[in-house]
């Protein structure tokens, strides 16, 4: 039987839709996880963003941060946490907002940064202060970024939650991680499938929240891997 | 944190290092082999550029645990299941690098290089290609180092790399063990990142001397942040 | 030679960038296609190497259809410079330029010996240079590696578009004046593409006038463009003061000069008076024992002097700006002599030693003679191509004034060496081309006066 079969199999058997292991009772822990991770994540992340694109201290050294971010192993860290906090909420919460930091933080100053200094000048020129400035031009013209530094770190905060399963975490990870346990590929398969609807689905949420907050102007900029 | 444990058990700490190092390099290397000629399509014909950014955007938002499950059923358990979904992603980052590399081969020496005689083919290779260069490598260290970390998480489907580690340690309640591999994963990207830069630097001879400061993505990963 | 016939290039969206053009760019020469932003002059010189294929009309280079040859193998036949030069960033300045022979399949040392030499050649230092890559260059030496890079593999034909519009003024001449010398030695048949009339003026042995909408409106010597534009638009593109300025073009050595009131320093006040007044002079110049000019003595003043002062005491005007009879022409008189502050030019040969003086009288007697002579040359060398075409039974084509431009463009293809015509005048602005028109239309006359 094919991947898709196991699945439809294992997803049409009604039992999997009740119950605190039900199937939404899990896609809600794991959005709810993604989303609390992401707004802990922003509130510090996107500020502190801003203030450095703004001024341009520590730009270099932020760039080189978010960098080595990248080779962080999510399970060995997830696992680390788990090692040093036993079970609480910080052990998943930790992890996933210091994954979730460093594309928000490095996309929110680069898109503060990079607007067009002719820009800055100009509104210098007409006599705005440095906050108005900051409000009214740069903010406008970062949005796109910062959109695109939320809906990257999302990517990774999904990913993750589901990884975290393996440190007996809810969410829908569990599927995979308790069928792979019990060689039921049926759960494991369904389970994943779910993940990549939810993944897909967290995706468009991202691509309409820029559309509502960007700029019309500005809409062909930022639009993910370009 | 048990020292000891480290030269008791080196032979497998180096086995599992190198399969992670497999588990890292390969990958990236497919995807760039098939990146290639899918940017090249996508500067050629406009239209397909889109389309083929947006199937990279989705798929690189897919849990990487996800793929490796999808995959069972076709490869098995093996170092296929991981290596080809790393690939993938590799592929979704490297195809703006090349796209990204051509598009910023300047008009004026493109033209030039057609009027003096080269054909197509050769202008792709000897002309456009090395110069996007810095780009594409700056594209390949994300790749790579993603990898290298991606690697760990194929543990949970039984293929081998350092989060061999990372689960033993946790299942045994053995903390060194996942805090050497977590030292070795980020060690062995760092080492891997500084093998490409001193890779493309010797490709690129022409910015040797360029006056000014190397740009500030000079450290681990250095792609323009855009995933 | 190439020749375009009847050649038509329009996009899909309606625009004739050009129309029905009927152009023949002689061997050896340099052909300037001049005019403003949308004439179709770049289009025009990318349809000789194909980088633009004609919607309609045929490109016969050397008597085959351009059409015929395979691309790349004819583009590797034709030197391309362009304003932005499209160096290669990854390559060493030696290798850039050894990319033609490369590509044709030199060794790597006769490529690279070749490019050392053309470095040479256009006057970039080998021993510094040869390994730098182009962004450690400046602007002019980029430029000139564009162009040795573009002869390296000796192509008989270079096309330029607009080479030198991106650098400064000043670079910008020394460029053309570097261009000029190296086609003295190498005679490529050369098609320049420019928006500056001035550099077609300057730079070219044919200038080919466009107007917006593809049209190819005059086709000339520099000469004949100031002398005859062939209406409204081309006078207006050519610019005011072209009288002035055609006067680039006839050499300064038929000016009849005075010498009588040339005196050396040691000579007496009163001999001086006597000279002057023999002469009717009120000026005398002093010259030194070499004959070098050292200023202008008023024959007034000298009268009041005691007669055996010499006229090394005599208070002087300085001479200011000379001129040169055998290299210099008739504008650089014109201009001596404006500058003058007695209203004479000083001529002086090559060791600065005076030949004589020019009096604004003897100054425009030169000038109606050169300009006489070459509306005769022009007339003469109509009236032999209107008869060879009448002849040939040639059918007269849309504009009249390319059918004469044409018959005129056959009789200079015959002019030889132009080495000797190049005067470039110490002003530095256009080429004092004594008369390469008057001299191609009256068939290899060397005066630029007299026979027609």
């Amino acid at each position: 039987m094919g991947f898709f079969t196991y699945a439809f199999n294992w997803l049409s058997s009604s039992q999997q839709w009740h119950g605190a292991g039900g199937i939404p009772a899990r896609v809600l822990q794991h959005l709810g996880y993604t989303g609390l991770s992401l707004l802990v994540a922003a509130l510090i992340a996107v500020p502190l963003g801003i203030v450095i694109g703004h001024t341009g201290r520590g730009r270099f050294a932020l760039v080189s941060l978010a960098n080595i971010w990248r080779a962080i192993p999510t399970l060995g860290l997830l696992i680390m946490m788990a090692v040093l906090l036993g079970f609480s909420a910080l052990t998943w919460l930790i992890p996933l907002v210091v994954l979730a930091i460093p594309p928000i933080l490095v996309n929110s100053c680069e898109g503060v940064a990079g607007v067009d200094p002719d820009l800055k000048d100009a509104a210098l020129g007409m006599g705005m202060t440095q906050w108005q400035l900051l409000r009214k031009v740069e903010l406008p013209l970062a949005t796109p970024l910062i959109v695109l530094g939320l809906r990257t770190a999302a990517i990774f905060v999904v990913a993750t939650a589901t990884i975290a399963a393996e440190i007996a975490l809810g969410g829908l990870g569990r599927y995979i991680i308790d069928g792979l346990a019990a060689d039921n590929y049926g759960e494991v398969a369904g389970g994943a499938l779910i993940v990549v609807v939810l993944a897909l689905a967290v995706q468009l949420f991202f691509a309409g929240v820029r559309r509502l907050i960007v700029p019309t102007g500005l809409r062909s900029q930022g639009k993910g891997p370009r | 944190m048990v020292w000891s444990w480290i030269p008791q058990n080196w032979t497998i700490i180096w086995q599992y290092t190198l399969d992670n190092a497999f588990l890292g390099l390969v990958p990236p290397l497919i995807g760039l082999i098939v990146a290639i000629p899918l940017g090249v399509a996508s500067v050629r014909w406009r239209w397909t550029y889109p389309p083929l950014l947006s199937l990279a955007s989705a798929i690189y938002a897919l849990p990487s645990l996800a793929l490796f499950v999808v995959l069972i059923d076709y490869t098995g358990l093996g170092n296929l299941t991981v290596m080809i979904p790393l690939a993938l992603f590799s592929l979704c980052i490297l195809l703006p690098s090349v796209v990204d590399g051509l598009r910023g081969v300047a008009e004026p020496t493109r033209q030039a290089a057609t009027a003096m005689g080269f054909g197509d083919v050769r202008r792709l290779f000897e002309v456009e290609l090395p110069i996007s260069t810095p780009v594409v490598v700056a594209g390949l260290r994300v790749a790579v180092v993603s990898s290298i970390s991606l690697a760990s998480v194929g543990q949970l489907i039984g293929v081998s790399s350092l989060g061999y580690f990372f689960i033993d340690g946790f299942q045994r309640d053995f903390p060194t063990e996942v805090y050497v591999a977590l030292v070795l994963v980020l060690a062995l990207a760092l080492v891997c990142d500084l093998i490409l830069v001193a890779v493309g630097r010797l490709l690129t001879p022409w910015q040797r001397d360029q006056r000014g400061r190397r740009p500030a993505t000079a450290w681990l990963g250095g792609a323009p942040w855009r995933v | 030679m190439i020749t375009f016939e009847d050649v038509t290039k329009r996009y899909p969206g309606g625009t004739v960038a050009v129309d029905a053009l009927d152009l023949d760019i002689p061997d050896g020469k340099i052909v300037v296609l001049v005019g403003p932003s949308g004439c179709g002059k770049t289009t025009t010189l990318r349809m000789i190497n194909r980088l633009v294929e004609p919607t309609s009309g045929r490109i016969l280079l050397d008597g085959s259809d351009i059409a015929d040859t395979d691309p790349a193998r004819l583009r590797r036949g034709i030197g391309y410079v362009i304003q932005q030069t499209g160096l290669f960033p990854h390559r060493t300045i030696e290798d850039n330029i050894a990319t033609v022979p490369l590509l044709s399949g030199w060794s790597k040392r006769a490529a690279r010996a070749r490019a050392h030499e053309l470095m040479d050649l256009v006057g970039l230092d080998t021993a510094a240079m040869a390994r730098r890559y182009p962004h450690q260059l400046s602007g002019g030496q980029q430029q000139r590696v564009g162009v040795a890079r573009a002869l390296a593999a000796d192509p008989p034909v270079l096309l330029m578009d607009e080479p030198f519009s991106a650098v400064d003024p000043i670079v910008r001449a020394s460029l053309q004046d570097e261009l000029i010398r190296l086609q003295d030695d190498l005679h490529k048949t050369v098609v320049l593409v420019t928006h500056d009339v001035e550099e077609a003026i300057k730079v070219g042995d044919l200038v080919a006038v466009f107007r917006p909408g593809g049209h190819l409106v005059q086709v000339d010597t520099p000469e004949r463009l100031l002398a005859e534009p062939a209406d409204e638009y081309v006078r207006g593109f050519v610019g005011f003061d072209r009288g002035i300025r055609r006067l680039s073009f006839f050499p300064a050595d038929r000016i009849v000069l005075t010498t009588g009131t040339v005196l050396p320093a040691a000579t007496l006040a009163g001999a001086a008076v006597a000279a002057a007044r023999r002469a009717g002079a009120s000026w005398l110049l002093v010259v030194d024992a070499d004959r070098r000019p050292l200023g202008w003595a008023a024959s007034a003043a000298l009268e009041s002097a005691p007669p055996e002062m010499p006229l090394s005491a005599a208070e002087f005007v300085p001479v200011g700006h000379t001129f040169r009879p055998d290299t210099d022409s008739l504008r650089a008189a014109l201009d001596a002599t404006v500058l003058s502050r007695t209203e004479q030019a000083v001529a002086v040969d090559e060791r600065g030693g005076v030949l004589g003086t020019a009096s604004y009288e003897r100054l425009l007697t030169a000038i109606r003679a050169a300009e006489d002579a070459a509306d005769q040359a022009a007339a003469a060398g109509r009236a032999r191509a209107q008869a060879a075409a009448a002849d040939s039974g040639r059918a007269a084509d849309r504009n009249q004034a390319a059918d004469r431009n044409r018959a005129a463009d056959r009789n200079r293809a015959g002019d030889g060496n132009r080495a000797a015509d190049r005067n470039r005048a110490a002003d530095g602005s256009e080429a004092a081309d004594g008369a390469v028109g008057a001299q191609a239309a009256a068939g290899g006359d060397r005066s630029g006066g007299g026979t027609a």
